[in-house]
């Protein structure tokens, strides 16, 4: 190495780290102090289609501060992302529709970065710096978990996913999964649909490989019972860690068992490699069943044919025929280009909601007022019609799909089912 | 068991090797430069996204945009030398802590790009060869696994002639093995570690196509490469082409193994304590003496 560098270069390297920094903060990227993204109090232009109102009065007043954080960037920043989406167009839908109580919405989004630190962190703040009067959910379920602590500690409404099971078993009073996204939940629709097959035609050995985090423990939990139920004997049931090296071990376990359901409870990454060798090694079960990764765009997008047949679940889908879906997907292909509301769009959109009726409810912002009100009424969002326990969840349901011709169809129940199932499912390549 | 043991030995064996090729650049850059370059694995994700963007805009497979990624990622790797981590090391007084905090937080502002340029949803690569299997007896070797092999044999094969049989890799060499005999021969340490740092940027384009050939990626996914790769070339001793190569399989046959003998949730503790104790028993790495 040579002598000191000109100052001249030291000026060019110093400007150009900047200018880096500067590009990424400026897009709402930085890693840095949370920047608070803060949307208009007054109803925004937009090209997506109008939501179907009369011309009511303009909110007036003070602002309703709502805040929370969602990781906007970093590992979950893909769902993340339209979760905000769903946040922002509810705001912006409100304040079209004259505010709430009259007043118009005001969102502080921070970006948690997808640390769970971070999101109690900005949650605390929102609550005793920013003092918000009004708090929206986290997510994934892991930071919406840690958060529930928070807001049950401040006495604040907290509607978001959960965390599973064993978040909304606290003992938590203020928190409400409206819908939630419960592990334990996640094939009930599949066990209701295998249920009404014979039992000829049932699959008979299930080989189960499930993601060692809390939520492929959640989705485990109940399954041996399930399926026992079903008259399906489990011949391997193993967990595996996260990045997953080498899919190819689980596949010949699966194999070698003569399983011909198969259940990889894990996320997109994992799952993605987890059917490529189930491919390339042609085993091909009567039914593969899959966690969270079949669900999200990039599952059909990225996958085409090779992630067709696979059966997932689901709390909402863009086919429901509940009241403002129709007019997300339009939203949602209007604005974003997306071909369907993604499921995240459509629960953030729902979860303000739930919190909206329970405001509308109360006809205040007292805390315990809107708690004790969603408590003791039904409420119908774009998700559905709910109605809560003391834990803050409705009763157990989800939705059985299946991704049809690279669509997430719906199967179970049958009222709402988009497309009959295909089932066993068909050779690779076909 | 038999048949289980040996798909999965074949798998994993492959896949080491796309390990090995991953790992080859940065142990070179840590050797020779005594660089940490934290945002190694950020370059071959960038790889891996340009191989994705040339096969979804213009249909060109990512191995023959290779040889034009290969000079881009050089140049890339000088600029960065010359530009960064030259004025760092003026200044620093621990070398190798400051350039593992630069190329720490050039791997972030890398990240955040590639999420500005292709958004964090994950990413798969489907080529024409993508869903290929080829059978040798009762075993199925994955086309894209052999491909990953291939490209990792012809890469740390040439970087092994380079370094064995040209002017400039004996240079390199030297360097390595003795700074300041180097210098005092008249070989110019600037211009040796400022080449061997862009071929080791080099390399991380074609360990990212080959990675991007059998995982998903997003633009986070560079930590999680990473820890594979601080695996690879600590086990295989810094600096070691050769060493790098064979701890790739290494590691690629105890994933392979212990997939079968034991829990696969227990695949890390058994990988990461058999580190361990290749460390107690070779802290300079498998093929330094």
């Amino acid at each position: 190495m040579t002598g000191h560098p000109s100052r001249r270069q030291m000026l060019w390297t110093t400007l150009l780290i900047w200018l880096a920094a500067l590009v990424v903060s400026a897009c709402g990227q930085a890693p840095a102090a949370p920047a608070p993204t803060t949307a208009p109090a007054t109803p925004a232009p937009t090209t997506a289609p109008a939501a179907p109102t009369t011309v009511p009065a303009a909110p007036q007043g003070t602002p309703i501060k709502v805040g929370c954080s969602l990781p906007l960037t970093g590992a979950f920043a893909d769902t993340g992302v339209w979760v905000e989406r769903g946040y922002r167009q509810w705001a912006e839908d409100v304040n079209a529709a004259g505010g709430l109580l009259g007043r118009p919405v005001e969102l502080t989004i921070y970006d948690d970065e997808s640390k769970t630190e971070n999101a109690v962190n900005l949650l605390t703040r929102l609550i005793t710096v920013d003092q918000v009067d009004l708090l929206c959910g986290g997510y994934p379920g892991t930071a919406a978990a840690a958060q529930m602590a928070v807001a049950e500690k401040n006495q604040k409404v907290y509607v978001s996913m959960g965390g599973h099971m064993a978040s909304f078993s606290q003992g938590f009073t203020y928190v409400f999964g409206a819908p939630p996204l419960m592990g334990q939940w996640w094939y009930e629709g599949l066990y209701s649909w295998l249920a009404t097959l014979p039992e000829a035609d049932r699959p008979k050995k299930a080989a189960i490989f499930t993601i060692n985090n809390p939520v492929g423990a959640a989705i485990l939990e109940p399954m041996p019972e399930k399926l026992g139920a079903l008259g399906i004997e489990i011949v391997v049931n193993e967990r595996y860690d996260v990045p997953l090296t080498d899919a190819a071990p689980l596949v010949t376990k699966a194999k070698a068992a003569q399983a011909d359901i198969f259940f990889a409870n894990g996320f997109f990454p994992d799952s993605v490699q987890i059917v490529k060798a189930m491919r390339a090694l042609d085993y091909n079960p009567k039914l593969i069943a899959q966690g969270v990764g079949s669900i999200i765009p990039a599952w059909v997008q990225e996958l085409g044919k090779d992630g067709d047949y696979v059966f997932s679940g689901t709390a909402v889908h863009p086919s429901l025929p509940f009241e403002g879906i129709s007019r997300l997907n339009e939203v949602a292909k209007a604005k974003y280009n997306a071909p369907v509301a993604p499921i995240y769009f459509i629960f953030g959109y729902a979860w303000m909601q739930a919190l909206q009726r329970g405001v509308e409810g109360a006809q205040s912002l007292d805390q315990t007022a809107i708690r004790d009100w969603l408590k003791s009424n039904q409420i119908t969002t774009v998700a559905g019609t709910f109605t809560f326990d003391e834990r803050g969840l409705p009763p157990p349901y989800n939705y059985l799909t299946q991704v049809i011709d690279g669509k997430v169809e719906l199967i179970w129940p049958p009222e709402v089912r988009t497309k009959d199932p295909i089932y066993p499912k068909p050779a690779w390549g076909q | 068991m038999f048949y289980e043991l040996a798909q999965s030995l074949t798998s994993g064996l492959l896949i080491g090797s796309a390990l090995a090729v991953l790992s080859v650049g940065f142990s070179m850059a840590w050797g020779i430069t005594h660089v940490l370059n934290v945002a190694h694995c950020a370059f071959a994700v960038l790889a891996a996204y340009l191989g994705y963007w040339s096969l979804s805009l213009w249909g060109i497979d990512p191995l023959l945009a290779l040889p034009a990624m290969l000079p881009l990622f050089f140049v890339l790797g000088v600029a960065m030398h010359r530009l960064l981590i030259r004025t760092t090391a003026r200044r620093a007084h621990d070398l190798g802590l400051a350039t593992m905090v630069l190329t720490f937080g050039l791997g972030v502002v890398m990240e955040n790009g590639m999420q500005l340029a292709w958004t964090p949803d994950p990413r798969v690569l489907k080529t024409a060869y993508s869903s290929l299997a080829f059978s040798i007896g009762p075993l199925i070797v994955q086309a894209p696994h052999l491909v990953a092999f291939g490209l990792a044999t012809a890469t740390i094969g040439a970087l092994y002639l380079f370094a064995e049989r040209t002017f400039m890799g004996k240079a390199v060499r030297a360097v390595w093995q003795q700074p300041m005999g180097a210098a005092l021969s008249g070989i110019d340490l600037d211009r040796v570690t400022t080449i061997a740092y862009g071929l080791a940027v080099a390399t991380s384009a074609v360990g990212g196509v080959a990675m991007s050939l059998l995982y998903t990626f997003d633009p986070a996914t560079h930590l999680s490469w990473l820890v594979y790769v601080f695996l690879v070339v600590i086990l295989g001793g810094v600096g070691s082409i050769l060493g790098s190569a064979l701890a790739g399989l290494i590691i690629g046959l105890i994933i392979g193994v212990s997939s079968v003998f034991v829990p696969l949730a227990w695949n890390n503790l058994v990988l990461f304590g058999l580190l361990i104790l290749l460390l107690l028993l070779r802290p300079q790495g498998l093929l330094q003496r």
